[in-house]
């Protein structure tokens, strides 16, 4: 899901080693190395405050203020550039494992030179589609040409989450729950749109959240908070995306006191979308069940063609569950199912978190609704 | 000026440099220092890309993604045909003449990402840099958005008293940081540039991360809510303890050199006279190499979202002042005795002097 992305990120990001040893990024570079190309010899890894799951994954580091650049080798220590000059070093350490970090000025050269030291060996780039635009011509112009990209890569490898990854989006999904369960009291007590918006937030926040962000609306629509609105209504549909050590849980819920049917309905086709998600099976059957059991009229804008997608370091990974994917789940992997229904008098949103076991999936979480 | 005033003068610069048609572009990420032009030119504020055509008529289109934000974009800009899409480069190749040359400008686009850039340079390849129509008619805010710094100046005040009523040793950085930002949501600011620290000698204001709050530290705070998209920021100093009269005194003259910055910002001045002015004070103390990189770079700056204009209050800046510009006044100064120090007020030029929007100015605090 798209929200508003803040201007800075404040919520705790500081690298725990008890709950993310170093020994799990250097298996995960080892294992992005496997599988890319072995004329590549270095990465150069762009992070941005609002797209930065690559970087994240493989040094820890969530650039809060300013762009950042890690440069990951084949043999031998990362380093990562982070922005702000060097100041900002020492507020950035605590964020990452990785321990020779420089300032990040003139990007192209600094990047030139990396090329340079390396020699023979390839240099690619990992997210750079996310670079600002001037950035990659200055580095396409310091190398003399454009490198490749690599980003499929790690994202493939992203994809499979290990056990410590599923503790930390379990610990997300805990937080949502929090949030959503501050929100329902905060609805059942009357108060406004807003106000029960806030209260959600400040659950998951109280929690040690690093990021929650939330959308809300009437009648299945969404938007972000603008400004306070202190008019109830009911029921009142929440988005509520909680971030905790790095990683994202998604959640929606119908808030409403009385019985809403559509919801009922909506929970329904829900379960039946979390029973096709076993390992081997294909996103497509997922998508079209949801297609078949939601025909367009009875559909929402906001899950039309969008039933979930896998989740993680990112809000939104690659792995969309659209009718036209070849792809297929598997095990390890995080997702968040979606299901929004409308009948003629009222509409609403359900979702799940899901983890693709073994054999089925594990329900992480998963709206009940009110 | 109001918003319509500020797009026929838009128009009138297109017209003056002989463009059609004005394409802006911008990724959704609403950053405090990268402006926003598809902001400026139709007052809103996406979730995603979002893409701006306005032609030389005053015709506009908006195309916003995701495509179940139409309805938000429709509200905030009646005048405009909007249209969402999950991409919307597709989109705009849509809604691109398909005969005919037209004198195209760009706005937005070295500081888009560049996938989205790329795309677009691809569709409009002969297409010139045009940021300056959009960014040099919103120099001056429109009476709605002064309304509305002064509004953001008066949470951000307010969010100053709960940090003064909260912070205390044992608090994490991050703790603190994200119970002002929440508290900040709940007086109405939809996002707040909350740049916080700690420490005994603090090199310089920086994000806040897990390290705890000691007796003895200097919390540096940039409280910086916006409203309404119109960002207003108070820059401020708390001494956990009991202030030393070394310190006192430092901050007095930080102080004293930012009101010689506020006096200085007068209708035809230029913002580098501004930053001269204040670092005259401070040259005068003797501290005349801190009023350069590394120590500082700037003086002060435009609040955006959607135009940062008038620009950093720096010694290369030769905007000349004028009535409706807003800008951060802070001399932030480190002092190898204390550290770096916050101290800044945003201002609003009127037709004789500076105008700052804070009821209460800077003064050194003590918790407990």
């Amino acid at each position: 899901m798209l929200t508003m992305h803040p201007t800075l990120l404040v919520g705790p990001a500081d690298w725990d080693a008890a709950r993310l040893p170093k020994d799990e990024f250097l298996a995960r570079i080892a294992a992005f190395w496997s599988g890319c190309d072995p004329s590549i010899g270095s990465v150069v890894i762009y992070g941005s405050p609002r797209d930065h799951a690559e970087l994240a994954y493989l040094t820890h580091f969530t650039p809060k203020l300013e762009p950042a650049i890690a440069l990951i080798l084949r043999a031998g220590e990362p380093r990562l550039l982070v922005g702000g000059g060097a100041n900002m070093i020492g507020a950035a350490k605590p964020l990452t494992f990785v321990e020779t970090l420089l300032p990040l000025r003139d990007a192209g050269q600094t990047i030139a030179r990396w090329a340079h030291e390396l020699g023979s060996g390839g240099l690619a780039l990992i997210n750079g589609g996310a670079m600002r635009f001037g950035l990659r011509q200055e580095i396409v112009a310091a190398l003399g040409t454009s490198p490749s990209d690599v980003t499929a890569v790690v994202a493939a490898v992203m994809r499979r989450k290990s056990m410590r990854e599923i503790a930390l989006v379990r610990d997300a999904c805990a937080s949502l729950a929090a949030a959503l369960a501050a929100m329902r009291e905060a609805h059942q007590a009357g108060r406004g749109m807003t106000d029960v918006v806030l209260a959600g937030e400040q659950a998951a926040w109280r929690r040690g959240a690093q990021d929650v962000r939330s959308l809300f609306g009437r009648d299945g629509g969404l938007a972000p908070f603008t400004v306070p609105i202190a008019e109830p209504a009911d029921p009142l549909q929440v988005y509520v995306a909680v971030r905790h050590g790095g990683y994202w849980a998604e959640g929606f819920a119908g808030l409403s006191r009385a019985a809403v049917p559509v919801l009922r309905a909506a929970q329904a086709i829900l379960d039946k979308a979390i029973g096709l998600a076993r390992p081997g099976a294909p996103h497509r059957d997922l998508a079209r069940m949801l297609a078949d059991q939601v025909p367009i009229n009875r559909s929402l804008p906001v899950t039309h063609k969008h039933a979930g997608h896998s989740i993680g370091l990112a809000l939104q990974e690659a792995g969309g569950l659209d009718a036209a994917s070849d792809e297929r789940f598997a095990a390890g992997e995080v997702y968040t199912v979606r299901v929004g229904l409308r009948d003629d008098s009222s509409a609403a949103i359900v979702s799940a978190m899901i983890a693709i076991t073994q054999d089925a999936s594990d329900v992480l979480w998963r709206g009940d609704g009110t | 000026m109001t918003f319509d005033e500020r797009l026929k003068a838009i128009c009138a610069r297109m017209h003056d440099r002989n463009l059609d048609l004005l394409l802006a572009v911008h990724d959704g990420a609403h950053f405090i220092e990268t402006p926003n032009p598809v902001t400026v030119l139709t007052g809103f504020k996406s979730l995603g890309p979002s893409v701006c055509l306005l032609d030389r008529a005053g015709a506009m289109t908006l195309i916003v993604a995701p495509v179940w934000d139409a309805e938000r974009a429709r509200t905030a800009c009646p005048g405009a045909q909007v249209d969402a899409a999950d991409d919307v480069i597709t989109a705009l190749r849509m809604m691109l003449p398909k005969t005919g040359r037209l004198a195209i400008g760009t706005a937005g686009l070295a500081v888009a990402p560049f996938r989205l850039a790329a795309r677009i340079m691809e569709l409009v390849p002969n297409a010139v840099p045009a940021d300056d129509v959009v960014f040099d008619a919103a120099a001056a805010k429109t009476d709605d958005e002064i309304a509305w710094a002064r509004e953001a100046t008066r949470i951000a005040e307010l969010n100053y008293q709960h940090l003064l009523a909260i912070a205390r040793p044992g608090m994490s950085e991050d703790e603190l940081a994200v119970e002002l930002r929440w508290h900040s949501k709940s007086l109405g600011a939809e996002d707040n540039f909350l740049l916080l620290c700690a420490g005994p000698h603090n090199r310089a204001v920086a994000p806040s991360n897990g390290r705890r709050i000691c007796d003895g530290d200097i919390i540096l705070a940039e409280i910086t809510p916006s409203f309404r998209g119109q960002l207003a920021q108070i820059c401020r100093t708390v001494v956990v303890g009991r202030a030393p009269d070394l310190l006192k005194q430092k901050y007095e003259l930080v102080v004293r050199s930012m009101n010689a910055g506020i006096a200085a910002a007068v209708p035809g001045a230029r913002m580098a006279d501004v930053c001269g002015a204040i670092n005259a004070v401070l040259e005068a103390q003797g501290y005349g190499e801190y009023c350069y990189p590394p120590h500082i770079r700037r003086r002060g700056h435009g609040l955006g979202f959607a135009s940062i204009r008038p620009g950093d209050v720096a010694l290369d800046n030769d905007t000349v002042l004028a009535p409706g510009m807003v800008f951060m006044i802070h001399p932030n100064q480190y002092l190898p005795e204390t550290g770096y120090l916050l101290c800044g007020e945003p201002v609003v030029m009127g037709e004789t002097h500076a105008e700052p929007l804070t009821r209460r100015q800077a003064t050194l605090a003590e918790l407990g």
